[in-house]
């Protein structure tokens, strides 16, 4: 195992990490053990430092301040020395230059970068127009404005149903909120069910008190509306007819990895970064960890994305062990199935975090 | 208003405007953006029209190569300026009496035959004219317009406009004979005869037949429709739907290939009723040569896209109904010769995709088949043509897809104007050359602040109207092209420092917003004579010259602005032909 350690006549190695989630925090960790010298700063365009995301549904039922949820303090930062520059975008990486360029047209410099940047939301292309009428559910901001915006005993509309989305529909079901779920080819992603056991969860989603409507034999949703004088302020229009209403409506058909910004770069991408086991991307001083990559699979014998906080975790730690001159692959770390828990409902290993 | 044929000033503009560098037809872009600016639509369109005839159908349709090259898209920069849609709101948004003008030469008494009415035989045809000739075209389809009209679907162009700008770009006197092939088949018009009846003949047919696509027990060149009734090619579904054929698709409808005539053939599929569409891509999305607005439509509009995957077979029932396709999983490789990326196959990897319908669109050949005489082709069977625009048979000619392979509708104009010329010069001796035509410019014409203004998108036509023939693109509106045109850096615009009043107080560098004024001690001169890199120096003995880089200056005007002495100039530069 080789390590960057600066002399007085080198700079010190100046490593950027996009991204301030669980696998930039964790590379970030590394990096510092690894090269006590080098220069580490986080890139993000969240106003918060790193918080724990998973534990955002508990936001519904006790109110929480974010420094709550916060996983490190400012002081840890300082403490070991990783600047963080928060609340900026990134418009573009010049790998020719080794430059992270950001919105406000301030290029930062790099040695070796990892890209971390996770993934947001999808929201199908064909609701792009309906956007301003959903809530997303990626970020403490987003969890507060669904807090605001659903009145006690309230209805939630789920598009899709993703395990992110079901995870704060088990929260809003204990504190006596509707949930309407319009199924989609997505709910349970990041699982891949059969047929069988899809319908098996359904009926379980329905024994949890959910409401849940097929989404392909509505023909799917067309359109959100703004609701009626004197009902719930959206309308979700199927394409087959109908409607369904709700104080909130929120999609949950999975993630997209967010690589726009690397686009143009000479990076590999598919539908996120490709890589290695190693982590590195088709160029030496790039890595890429966490939902934004797409590991390439030997025995598949195609690349995968890897979900899970536990996985996720394991990423970063890999990429700040090969951003210092380390040699190690990444291995699946969490995988699984659907279960029930002991009340016989639903549970998922992507829940799981420590 | 100064005139330069000094290498170094042509080469200045083609350096430093990468739009029209990089427009195959030369199109002024900074010109007709800073008059869609000024609110004056109908010069900007008479600007596009100067070096493209059809401008409300590229504003359309154009592959945008211009926007790829915008000073505005460059690493930091942003995202590039919509020219494309400024192009089409020019259009659109001239005043309906708008007056077209042309600059007729006098009549020469020379006839010549276009084969071919597609946007390479339009655009030859109409430049000839301009410049005397008699000019007939011979088109085998009922209407002209070549691919422009049969390839492509009303939803990207309306079928009105197309009509419109091809009635403007014939209307000079240019004999249009539709319905009549040319070839050698019984009741066409062979190229032999065109030879004797005309003084030149120019060859515009385009690519015309699909790439064949090799599969698992198919034999190699047979066509796959005639394996499947469920299995078709692009060009060929298009081209029958344009024609006014009921084509039917699937439920589950999956189209190969990766450029535009792959997407619209998904965005057909679904408005014939596919249900579940899915392009599938040999590399992946970012490598396709496609528009990001267009992918995102086609994506909107439900269609699915997956990456990293190469047909390698059918799957067909006892009837021949299809039941999937095979396809081998890929990896991205190293880059082919044409700039795009490689993909290769993972062996083993095989798998199978249901569907009911297969649209095969993953390129286009020519076919010179119609040919009588001996004609020399290169190993892809595209036509050869000499430095004259000449092919190997005196006083015929080739522009377009004809000699380069497919391409696109701005590729096919612009070698077809280039063309035109040359035929021109060989039929009556005329010549013309480039040179820098330089207005000075009394003062800035745009704020940094322009610098922060988004790209602004794209009205469309809302998802539940959108049908066969209802346009998606609304075009933009006056407000939304004025601000879209003012995010254009006018990279036409040269500032240059009078080192000989400078002072060198280097205020002009104090305020401005980039590295873009240096100081020099020299400046290379390329083999072109035009000029080549700067060399800096941070050396006070050595600096010769204080210097404006123009490639990284965007014209905030903040150094004029500053300049105590004044020694800054603006000129507007545009490059011009002259007979000589």
């Amino acid at each position: 195992m080789t390590a960057h350690h600066a002399s007085p006549s080198v700079p010190p190695h100046r490593y950027v990490i996009i991204g301030n989630g669980v696998a930039g925090n964790q590379a970030a960790e590394g990096l510092r053990s690894r090269d006590p010298e080098g220069l580490v700063t986080i890139i993000t365009n969240n106003r918060l430092l790193f918080y724990n995301r998973y534990l955002l549904p508990l936001l519904f039922r006790s109110h929480k301040d974010w420094r709550e949820l916060q996983s490190h303090s400012a002081d840890y930062y300082q403490k070991h020395r990783i600047r963080v520059i928060r609340d900026v975008r990134v418009t573009a990486v010049d790998a020719g230059r080794r430059q992270v360029m950001l919105a406000h047209k301030e290029p930062i410099t790099y040695d070796t970068l990892l890209v971390a940047t996770g993934g947001r939301s999808y929201l199908p292309e064909e609701l792009a127009d309906s956007r301003h009428l959903l809530n997303s559910f990626g970020t403490y901001e987003q969890a507060m404005a669904v807090k605001k915006a659903l009145p006690d005993r309230g209805t939630v509309v789920m598009l899709g149903g993703d395990m992110i989305g079901l995870d704060l529909a088990r929260t809003l079901l204990s504190i006596d909120c509707r949930v309407v779920l319009v199924t989609h080819e997505t709910t349970f992603w990041p699982h891949q069910v059969t047929p069988e056991v899809r319908m098996e969860f359904l009926n379980v989603l329905r024994d949890m008190g959910m409401d849940v409507i097929d989404g392909d034999a509505a023909g799917g949703v067309t359109a959100i509306e703004p609701g009626t004088a004197g009902l719930p302020a959206r309308r979700v229009v199927f394409r087959q007819g109908g409607d369904v209403y709700g104080d909130v409506v929120m999609p949950f058909y999975g993630l997209v990895p967010s690589v726009e910004f690397m686009m143009g770069s000479g990076t590999d991408i598919e539908r996120g970064i490709l890589v290695g086991t190693n982590l590195r991307t088709n160029d030496n001083h790039i890595f890429a960890a966490g939902d934004v990559c797409q590991i390439w699979s030997e025995q598949e014998h195609a690349y995968r994305f890897y979900y899970g906080y536990q996985n996720v975790r394991a990423m970063g730690a890999v990429a700040a062990s090969n951003m210092t001159g380390g040699n190690e692959h990444f291995a699946i770390t969490q995988n699984g199935s659907l279960r029930r828990d002991g009340h016989g409902h639903i549970d998922s290993s992507f829940w799981a975090y420590d | 208003m100064q005139f330069s044929d000094d290498p170094r000033d042509i080469g200045w503009v083609r350096t430093n405007v990468p739009c029209q560098n990089a427009c195959p037809a030369g199109t002024n872009v900074p010109a007709y953006i800073r008059s869609i600016a000024e609110g004056l639509h109908g010069q900007a369109y008479e600007i596009n029209r100067e070096s493209n005839v059809l401008p409300s159908v590229l504003g359309r349709i154009c592959s945008r190569p211009c926007e790829s090259a915008c000073r505005h898209g460059w690493p930091g920069n942003g995202e590039p300026v919509g020219i494309c849609s400024l192009k089409r709101s020019a259009a659109d948004l001239k005043d309906s009496g708008h007056r077209i003008t042309e600059r007729l030469f006098a009549p020469t008494g020379k006839r010549i035959a276009v084969v071919g009415a597609g946007p390479a035989g339009i655009a030859a045809a109409h430049d000839l004219s301009l410049l005397g000739h008699d000019v007939v075209i011979f088109e085998k389809e009922e209407k002209p317009g070549g691919m422009l009209r049969y390839g492509i679907p009303e939803f990207r162009l309306p079928r009105p406009l197309l009509d419109i700008e091809l009635h403007n770009a014939l209307r000079l006197g240019v004999q249009l004979r539709t319905g009549t092939p040319v070839g050698v088949g019984k009741g066409a018009v062979r190229v032999s005869t065109l030879l004797a009846d005309f003084d030149a003949v120019l060859l515009g047919t385009g690519c015309m037949a699909p790439s064949r696509l090799d599969l698992r027990g198919i034999p190699p060149g047979q066509d796959p429709s005639r394996v499947s009734q469920d299995v078709e090619y692009g060009l060929h579904f298009l081209m029958d739907l344009h024609r006014g054929q009921n084509k039917r698709v699937g439920r589950r409808v999956a189209v190969v290939g990766a450029g535009f005539t792959a997407l619209d053939c998904a965005r057909v599929a679904r408005r014939l009723g596919g249900m579940e569409v899915t392009i599938h891509l040999r590399t992946s999305e970012e490598y396709i040569p496609v528009t990001h607005e267009e992918l995102f439509e086609t994506k909107r509009e439900g269609i699915r896209i997956k990456g990293l995957r190469t047909p390698v077979g059918l799957q067909l029932d006892d009837n021949g109904r299809l039941l999937g396709v095979e396809f081998v999983q890929n990896r991205l490789g190293g880059w082919r010769d044409n700039g795009r990326r490689l993909a290769v196959p993972i062996e083993g990897s095989e798998f199978i995709e249901t569907c009911d319908t297969l649209i095969i669109a993953i390129g286009q050949v020519t076919v010179n088949d119609f040919l009588d005489m001996r004609v020399e082709l290169d190993r892809w069977g595209n036509v050869r043509i000499a430095e004259n625009g000449m092919t190997s048979v005196s006083g015929l000619f080739a522009a377009g897809d004809f000699v380069h392979g497919a391409s696109t509708a701005i590729q096919a104009i612009g070698h077809a104007r280039k063309i035109a010329d040359k035929i021109d010069t060989w039929l009556v001796g005329r010549k013309r050359r480039q040179v820098v035509q330089m207005e000075p410019v009394a003062a800035p014409l745009r704020d940094h602040a322009f610098d922060f203004i988004q790209r602004q998108a794209m009205p469309t036509t809302p998802l539940p109207e959108r049908q066969l023939t209802r346009e998606v693109e609304c075009g933009l509106t006056r407000d939304l092209a004025s601000e879209e045109a003012k995010r254009c850096y006018l990279c036409d615009l040269r500032y240059q420092i009078n080192v000989d009043r400078c002072i060198y107080c280097r205020a002009c560098i104090e305020v401005a917003p980039r590295n873009c004024i240096k100081l020099i001690s020299d400046v290379e001169i390329q083999k072109d004579g035009s000029y080549g890199q700067l060399l800096e120096t941070k050396e006070w003995s050595r600096v010769a010259a204080i210097w404006i880089d123009n490639n990284e200056c965007i014209r905030c005007g903040a150094c004029f602005k500053v300049c105590p002495v004044a020694c800054i100039s603006i000129t507007r530069n545009k490059l011009i032909t002259v007979d000589v």
